[in-house]
């Protein structure tokens, strides 16, 4: 038995740093690989057409050899076509779009979900599970499957407009079928049914009111998850693609991403821009790493407890 | 197989304010072999720290441990050989009882065969051969604590440590097990370290117990040895149940007095000190010559023992933070309340302490 | 006092109700519906649509179509390969993580970024990356003296685009399941690795035998909603190919691209139902795959 009483002690040192040394290298690699797009991005961006076309591409450029040119570019008014005055990409334009939109679909899921949550959470009703039961049935169903009919819909209300659509009519479209989450309801329930029946019944002794208890007592003691999910829900607009492309009939109406990926393709001579679009990339992408930076601890929490239901 | 710890020290910085804590603060320490020990402490007081140091589990900042001649301070917790009895258990939740126990032989390349054998003997020692193909959590809690113990003999460890083993057991349960523990370390003869809060636990089983205090032992001994000859104050509070009394008393011209009643003699110079007398100390004495007398408050008689709570009349001075002491005397006394009795005191049962808690001699 | 919440709850629930049954109960039903409907021409009739009559043909036309398995066959391969090596991946770096306290959290910012991108914008930056002539790739193939390969332009092959894609699909699928992994390995109690050293098992075994059962739970729920999510991969092909869908037209097509292409079409008669049908079709496809899950995470999930 005495065979695993091993005596050498400097093995176990050797060993020890041994596995710290491969996991960092590890972990160094997998960080590499992680933000070597994100270097490419920024790196094309700042190639002036020339340094672009070089075969084998520059794998890096010296401060001096930084062109900006791409980026003043983008803000250039187009000279003639049927965008003429406009910039060439007309980035603040669809940030404009993209924040207003964010902004409404944002304080419309938190008006459902905050009253949705209570209403489970709080109330007692018949139907009450079954009701919750259906919803959660319905997170399970593909997005594309609502599209479809939403996108008639939206037809039939006068929003698609191919002729006239208004400003109005865009917003209407593109916000109206995100104004709920049952997933967002989800979790606030969970964290409004952590908040203890003792405080609603002392409440309710001194005459408060359901309305005047959800506003006053569990809105502020839910507080951090009602950011989070608001944090959480602004990040959506950002990515939408399909819908936004789906529905706006003009340029000046698109979202960030379906505007970008439109952009530069095909220019007339059939090559594509790649140091514009890496500029017009990198600015649609900067937004979103500040908003990051900013709210770090708070994106990452919510995230991660979003992540693991319960 | 003998455990020697020499100027063992283990500090604990606090993050918020920096302070220092030393936990486990110079320690010199031999655990003899073959012998069941009870690490005996307030909450706080560094025993399980220091089952902890033995085990590896936790670095030391001074200090060496030895286990017999092998110097074992640099090895890590799988290389020592040991096995750890956790307060909760920590049996793994998703094995059965029978994978539980074979997972340190696996580790360990024992053969197949030989390992199965084990397995079941182990099972055997402990009385779970039935349960051998259950879960954890289907078992009672007695019966995870003896998966526990059966997992940490099963490699024949050259030292078994156990960490409050019987905290989290009712009451019940508590004196059978501890029965099980003597007698499986009996029978396996292995150095066995105990940790426990629990003085008449430690005093029960154990072949020798080491009172701890603030990361420093206060005293080793046998158990009765330590309960009739505390070494301090502290030592002599902890132990036994009732507490002993502390009167505050004076020597004067070479005789105890206690609110200056002469209680006894001793050949010490004249100061204030302290004055230890278990409850079972006390005689009563018929033939009223004493000067410590007092009326008796409450007499509690259960079966063979009376039980005397006497107030200290006056406000100041008396007993040490306390405002009554506990005289245990056969029942044969026929003691009403209210009563005046006389007392003399064992002068072998008295013991006598500076201010500081330190013992006189 | 708790009946009285009928009529109340009601109230509160109605914004959110009212929403959902315009815009997710009615089209759920909608779509099955439009699936059976013949000759179907959503826009006409001032918006209320024109059928010819109700068929179950439609089903038939997609299960012919041969652009619906190359559909199928992208997505699933898709899938069925991203799913197991992100989650693989992002196990050993939440484990790898979890024993490097110091520099823990620098990491795992690092490493969270994919998740706060846009995944066109990245994806483009992908495409340049995959670029024939201006790309890292080659550029780090010519190193090992391979030629250089086309992956995702228009001579490119099969292989190398769904190369290209894979390695874009796991790069942004491992944010989400590191912070899951690290969340759900800090909840693990301590004293099962404490006991693991002293029963003394190696850092290997103590993986194998106690770290991923315990948590496999965790790792069951992430495999099916990042295998459900991946079934309905769009975005990123949007991202790496463009419209264009691959390097040749819909050469990286998807179930949910499929879907779209057809709806696209509404114009001509009876597209928008086999883009229903084809919707309906990976409805229940995602449906076969979390009951299958469900059932097998009762067997075998550990505790």
């Amino acid at each position: 038995m005495s065979d695993i009483y091993v005596k050498n002690e400097k093995s176990y040192r050797a060993k020890k740093i041994t596995f710290n040394v491969l996991t960092y290298l590890f972990l160094i690699a997998i960080a590499i690989a992680i933000l070597i797009p994100f270097y490419w991005m920024l790196l094309t961006s700042m190639k002036s057409d020339e340094l672009m076309r070089r075969i084998p591409p520059l794998l890096w450029l010296n401060p001096k050899e930084w062109q900006l040119s791409n980026y003043y570019r983008l803000f250039e008014l187009v000279a003639s076509g049927p965008r003429r005055g406009e910039p060439l990409f007309p980035f603040f334009t669809y940030m404009r779009n993209t924040v207003v939109i964010s902004i409404i679909t944002t304080a419309g899921t938190m008006i459902t979900t905050v009253l949705s949550a209570f209403a489970f959470a709080r109330l007692n009703f018949k139907g009450r599970d079954i009701l919750f039961a259906i919803l959660i049935g319905t997170m399970m169903i593909p997005g594309e499957i609502f599209i479809l009919t939403n996108f008639l819909t939206i037809n039939r209300m006068g929003w698609y407009d191919i002729m006239n659509q208004s400003y109005m009519d865009v917003i209407f479209a593109m916000t109206l079928p995100f104004m709920t989450s049952v997933f967002y309801i989800f979790y606030l329930r969970q964290t409004f049914k952590q908040i203890p029946n003792e405080l609603y019944y002392a409440a309710k002794v001194d005459g408060t009111s359901n309305f005047q208890y959800l506003l006053k007592i569990m809105i502020p003691i839910a507080l951090p998850t009602i950011i989070t999910i608001t944090i959480l829900n602004s990040m959506g607009a950002w990515n939408a693609y399909i819908w936004p492309a789906m529905i706006t009939t003009k340029d000046e109406f698109r979202l960030v991403s379906n505007g970008l990926r439109g952009a530069f393709t095909d220019t007339g001579t059939g090559r594509t821009d790649y140091g514009q679009q890496m500029a017009s990339a990198t600015l649609v992408t900067l937004p979103l790493l500040i908003l990051f930076f900013t709210f770090r601890k708070q994106i990452m929490r919510g995230v991660s407890r979003s992540g693991i239901k319960g | 197989m003998e455990i020697r710890m020499a100027n063992l020290t283990k500090i604990f910085t606090s993050k918020k304010d920096k302070k220092e804590v030393h936990a486990v603060d110079h320690v010199d320490l031999t655990i003899p072999s073959g012998k069941l020990i009870g690490l005996l402490g307030p909450s706080g007081c560094g025993k399980s720290t220091t089952l902890y140091l033995i085990a590896g589990l936790l670095k030391q900042n001074e200090g060496q441990i030895f286990f017999e001649d092998d110097e074992v301070s640099e090895m890590p917790p799988e290389k020592r050989g040991i096995g750890l009895v956790f307060q909760n258990y920590a049996l793994y939740p998703h094995m059965t009882v029978r994978d539980n126990i074979l997972f340190p032989l696996q580790n360990l390349k024992v053969e197949k065969e030989e390992a199965k054998r084990r397995t079941i003997e182990m099972a055997e020692l402990v009385g779970l051969q039935e349960m051998l193909d259950r879960k954890p959590k289907e078992l009672s809690g007695g019966q995870q604590q003896r998966v526990a113990i059966a997992r940490a003999l099963v490699k024949k460890p050259r030292v078994l440590l156990l960490d409050e083993p019987l905290s989290n057991l009712d009451a019940r349960l508590r004196l059978q097990t501890r029965e099980e523990i003597k007698r499986i370390q009996r029978e396996t003869g292995i150095t066995t370290v105990f940790v426990t809060h629990d003085q008449e636990e430690a005093m029960s089983i154990s072949d020798e117990i080491v009172v701890m205090k603030d990361g420093v032992i206060q005293q080793m001994g046998l158990p009765q040895e330590v309960y009739d000859h505390p070494l301090n104050l502290f030592v002599a509070k902890f132990l036994g149940n009732p507490q002993i009394n502390v009167f505050e008393g004076d020597i004067k011209g070479g005789k105890v007095l206690i609110e200056d009643m002469h209680i006894e003699s001793a050949k010490l110079p004249d100061q204030q000190i302290l004055i230890g007398v278990r409850p079972e100390g006390f005689l009563v004495d018929n033939t009223l010559k004493s000067d410590f007398k007092f009326a008796v408050n409450l007499v509690e008689t259960i079966g063979r023992d009376t039980t005397l709570i006497i107030d200290m009349p006056s406000e100041e001075g008396g007993l040490l933070d306390k405002k009554s002491f506990k005289v245990i005397v056969d029942a044969s006394h026929r003691i009403q309340t209210g009563d005046l009795v006389h007392f003399t005191v064992k002068p072998e049962k008295m013991h006598l302490f500076d201010l500081d808690g330190g013992l006189l001699k | 006092m708790e009946t009285k919440n009928n009529l109340k709850a009601w109230f509160y629930l109605a914004p959110m109700l009212i929403l959902m049954a315009v815009f997710t109960f009615y089209p759920l039903i909608n779509a099955f519906i439009i699936s059976f409907y013949k000759d179907y021409l959503p826009l006409a009739n001032n918006g209320t649509g024109s059928i010819s009559g109700y068929t179950l043909h439609n089903y038939v036309v997609i299960f012919k179509n041969q652009l619906f398995w190359k559909a199928i066959l992208n997505t699933f391969v898709l899938a069925f390969v991203s799913v197991p090596v992100s989650i693989i991946v992002s196990l050993f770096i939440s484990v790898s993580l979890k024993a490097i306290p110091k520099l823990k959290g620098f990491f795992q910012t690092v490493f969270f970024l994919p998740y706060v991108t846009n995944a066109i914008a990245v994806g483009m930056a992908f495409a340049v990356l995959f670029h024939k002539d201006y790309g890292l790739f080659n550029v780090v193939l010519g190193l090992f003296k391979i030629t250089p390969i086309d992956w995702i332009g228009g001579t490119a092959s099969w292989w190398a685009q769904m190369s290209a894609l894979m390695v874009f699909t796991i790069w942004s699928s491992l944010a989400f399941k590191i912070l899951v992994f690290t969340s759900g390995l800090e909840n693990i109690d301590k004293q099962y690795y404490d006991a693991a050293r002293i029963d003394s098992a190696s850092k290997w075994t103590i993986f194998k035998r106690i770290t991923v059962p315990l948590l496999s739970p965790l790792i069951l729920y992430i495999s099916i909603t990042s295998l459900i999510g991946a079934l309905k991969a769009y975005n990123s092909v949007i991202g790496l190919f463009g419209e264009k869908l691959g390097g040749q037209p819909y050469s990286m097509i998807t179930i949910v691209a499929f879907v779209y292409k057809y709806r696209a079409d509404f114009a001509f008669q009876g597209f928008y139902s086999y883009a229903a049908s084809a919707a309906i079709i990976l409805f229940f496809i995602t449906l076969i795959f979390s009951v299958l899950q469900t059932m097998v995470s009762r067997s075998r999930v550990h505790y």
